[in-house]
């Protein structure tokens, strides 16, 4: 039986003592996380041997069990430690375990656990967005090659990573769903080029990426031809228990509450800082409601019992309430700041407006009700439970 | 299969409950004089005590089946569900929690013989000059809107920091019984130098009121959140049968949408009341933060459920003909049961700053 307590204040003790200050004040400022802040960071869990909470031990993971990893990432939020980043640890890394062939393991594992390597995501295409299924980047054979061709977008960091593994059409079946593939390509190879998408927030996050008769080495297709459908579903089922984690959410409110403290000190804003503690303490409420679900989610994932429609639930939830948390810090300093708010190049935040992320912030917020599952999709997804078909 | 909800605690008494409060609800609809609907809230509440519910939470050395709260939640949960218009929640759980040192009273009331109303220390009044005040042991001022069981032989009132209880034939006490908009008797009081038994006196007194006020809000969540959910199941049934132009309301997606909208609020709601439920019972220190959390949740998504019922079932949501109309107005008064939302809103800003 693990002692949960005494875990806690391990990691408590660790993200105290090892997370280096100036990473951790990154995190608490909201200033844009990069490779240069989560490289470090991941190479200290790395050599303390945590590098990948999610991973079996035989390839280098911590072989804790779903609660210790909840614990982990909570304490870790509430330490304002980043979070580590996912696209190797959480999504390409658990495929290539469970569908990856051993030189590919060998190959591909060892840069993900260190850091070494850097990862993004090529899923979504112009075209492709919640329909992804309907996504029309070519790869066709020639010899030991793919040749591919097409465009990704939304493709997030990679301006800064090395690799890119990408869902690609290697037939045209029937059913849209069957003849993907899912190969790892090299940004550096010939042909590819990535332009910067300019997002609402200021904030260099995603972007477009090229494709033109960029050969990619059929030894770099994880798992079976036409079969890349069930390795991205894999991942978005292991993705399901990501909503339990209200940390971060909780985290948010926690500062925005010192926020309205600090920003509405004066008295003339007694006022207008009891309506919008109010305000905040609905959100408050709404949020321990879902981190409740969120604790069930994961008793339940550990029990072996259906989550039935609760990762929904929980996404619907915390989503929309960090966006109300966000509103309410806009509400603080908007008058002040919100007229000072302007896109920045890459080197990040508006360093001569500080408190200027609050309005970057709720900018940034608007997404959260879009990407990974829109609200819409979600409604739907619930609804079609709810009422039989 | 179309959705079904799951209680909070489940199990026999829940059932019997439920059951219990389908067939008054169903009764009470067919009543249309107030005399009529009185005698048989009066019935089923005789025969309910017979049943042994008001003993559930008192002790076993009081004579009581010495259930906890688990025992508590599954009987209110049962009655919310079944929509039961009579005072469960304070007769099976505030009043013990207050009567708990004394044995005597804790029997009358088990045995029906009192039928206790619980008027609590920051009671309702139309006037501030009415507030309940005592002088030379004589109580005086007024309460209004005060929840009771069907014919109340009692009241029992914190005022200031004293528990007194009060018989509601003796000298100075005036009594305006009525239904009140969920079906339950109600009655508004006024004491002119009314003369009772004042049974405790000091600080002590002060805080089991509040701890009671508190276990109450717990309840009267529990409670919603089963009224919630049939309300989501009602909802939903009625979509799926009522057609218009040609089709189920339920192929429309903004009704559909308005439905998950509810079902997550619902979801919300119940799992901070099961967290509050389980830490309350575990003891927690904070518990009371999560019950007023959920008590502030209650106002805000019960509001939304049963507004959404309302709207979803079109002209037939501003009839009093259907159950599930009628348990969005038991939902709606919740709300302002065991402290309203901006009073568990005060005593949660109060503790942050």
């Amino acid at each position: 039986m693990v002692d949960y307590d005494a875990f806690r204040e391990e990691v408590r003790d660790f993200a105290m003592t090892r997370c280096p200050p100036e990473i951790r004040a990154v995190v608490a400022t909201y200033r844009k996380l990069s490779r240069k802040i989560w490289y470090p960071w991941q190479k200290i869990l790395f050599e303390h041997g945590w590098g990948a909470p999610g991973w079996p031990k035989q390839y280098g993971g911590t072989g804790w069990d779903l609660k210790q990893r909840h614990i982990f990432d909570e304490v870790m939020a509430e330490c304002d430690c980043p979070p580590q980043y996912h696209h190797g640890l959480r999504h390409l890394g658990p495929v290539i375990i469970e569908y990856g062939s051993e030189e590919q393991k060998q190959r591909f594992l060892p840069g993900i656990l260190n850091g070494k390597d850097w990862w993004c995501q090529g899923y979504s295409e112009p075209n492709a967005g919640s329909d992804l299924a309907s996504l029309r980047t070519a790869a066709r054979r020639e010899g030991d090659d793919y040749v591919v061709e097409g465009q990704k977008t939304w493709t997030s960091h990679a301006q800064e990573a090395d690799w890119m593994y990408t869902l690609v059409r290697t037939s045209k079946e029937a059913k849209k769903q069957q003849g993907i593939s899912l190969l790892l390509i090299p940004l550096s190879s010939p042909g590819i080029t990535i332009r910067p998408i300019r997002t609402i927030d200021g904030w260099h996050h995603v972007n477009e990426v090229f494709l033109d008769n960029v050969r990619v080495p059929v030894a770099n297709r994880v798992g079976e031809e036409g079969q890349g459908w069930t390795y991205g579903k894999f991942l978005l089922e292991r993705e399901r228990l990501g909503g339990a984690n209200v940390a971060p959410a909780m985290r948010n409110l926690e500062r925005t509450r010192a926020l309205l403290a600090e920003e509405l000190a004066a008295p003339r804003h007694a006022q207008k800082r009891s309506l919008l503690e109010e305000r905040l303490l609905l959100a408050e409420a709404e949020l321990r409601g879902a981190q409740a679900l969120g604790q069930e989610a994961i008793a339940a994932t550990m029990e072996g019992r259906s989550l039935g429609l609760l990762p929904s639930v929980l996404k619907l939830s915390t989503s929309v309430t960090y966006q109300h948390v966000g509103e309410i810090a806009l509400d603080a300093v908007g008058e002040r700041l919100a007229p000072r708010f302007r896109p920045t190049d890459a080197s990040g935040a508006n360093a001569e407006a500080p408190g200027i992320e609050w309005v970057q912030n709720y900018m940034y917020g608007r997404v959260r009700t879009i990407y990974g599952g829109s609200s819409e999709v979600q409604k739907n997804v619930i609804a079609k439970q709810l009422f039989g078909s | 299969m179309p959705f079904t909800a799951k209680p909070i605690i489940g199990g026999d008494a829940f059932d019997q409950a439920c059951k219990i409060g389908l067939e008054v609800d169903g009764e009470l609809a067919q009543l249309a004089d107030a005399a009529d609907q009185a005698a048989c809230l009066r019935r089923h509440w005789d025969a309910i005590t017979a049943l042994g519910w008001i003993t559930t939470a008192i002790a076993e050395d009081s004579g009581g089946a010495g259930g906890d709260l688990s025992d508590l939640a599954a009987l209110v949960g049962g009655a919310g569900r079944g929509g039961l218009p009579l005072p469960v929640v304070a007769s099976c759980g505030v009043l013990p929690y207050l009567l708990a040192d004394q044995p005597p009273l804790l029997s009358a009331l088990a045995e029906g013989r009192f039928r206790i109303a619980l008027i609590p220390a920051e009671a309702a009044r139309d006037d501030e000059a009415d507030a309940l005040r005592l002088t030379d042991g004589r109580l005086t001022g007024a309460a209004v809107g005060i929840e009771t069981p069907p014919d109340p032989t009692h009241a029992l009132i914190v005022v200031g920091d004293a528990l007194m209880l009060i018989a509601t034939d003796a000298p100075g006490v005036a009594i305006t019984r009525y239904q009140r908009i969920d079906g339950r008797p109600s009655a508004d009081w006024r004491f002119t130098a009314g003369a009772g038994e004042t049974l405790a006196c000091g600080g002590e007194v002060t805080r089991r009121a509040a701890e009671a006020r508190d276990v109450g809000a717990l309840l009267t969540c529990i409670e919603s959140v089963s009224a919630a959910g049939a309300l989501l199941e009602q909802t939903i049934d009625y979509l799926l049968n009522r057609v218009q132009f040609g089709v189920p309301l339920a192929t429309h997606q903004a009704l559909r949408h308005r439905v998950a909208e509810m079902y997550v609020e619902y979801e919300n709601l119940r799992g901070l009341v099961t967290h509050a439920l389980r830490s309350t019972a575990a003891g927690a220190p904070d518990a009371w933060r999560d019950i007023a959390f959920a008590k502030l949740r209650l106002g805000e998504a019960g509001r939304f459920i049963a507004q959404s019922t309302i709207q979803c079932h079109g002209g037939m949501g501003m009839t009093e003909g259907l159950q599930a109309i009628r348990l969005a107005r038991r939902i709606m008064m919740a709300e302002f049961e065991y402290g309203d939302r901006s009073f568990h809103a005060q005593r949660l800003i109060a503790t942050a700053a």
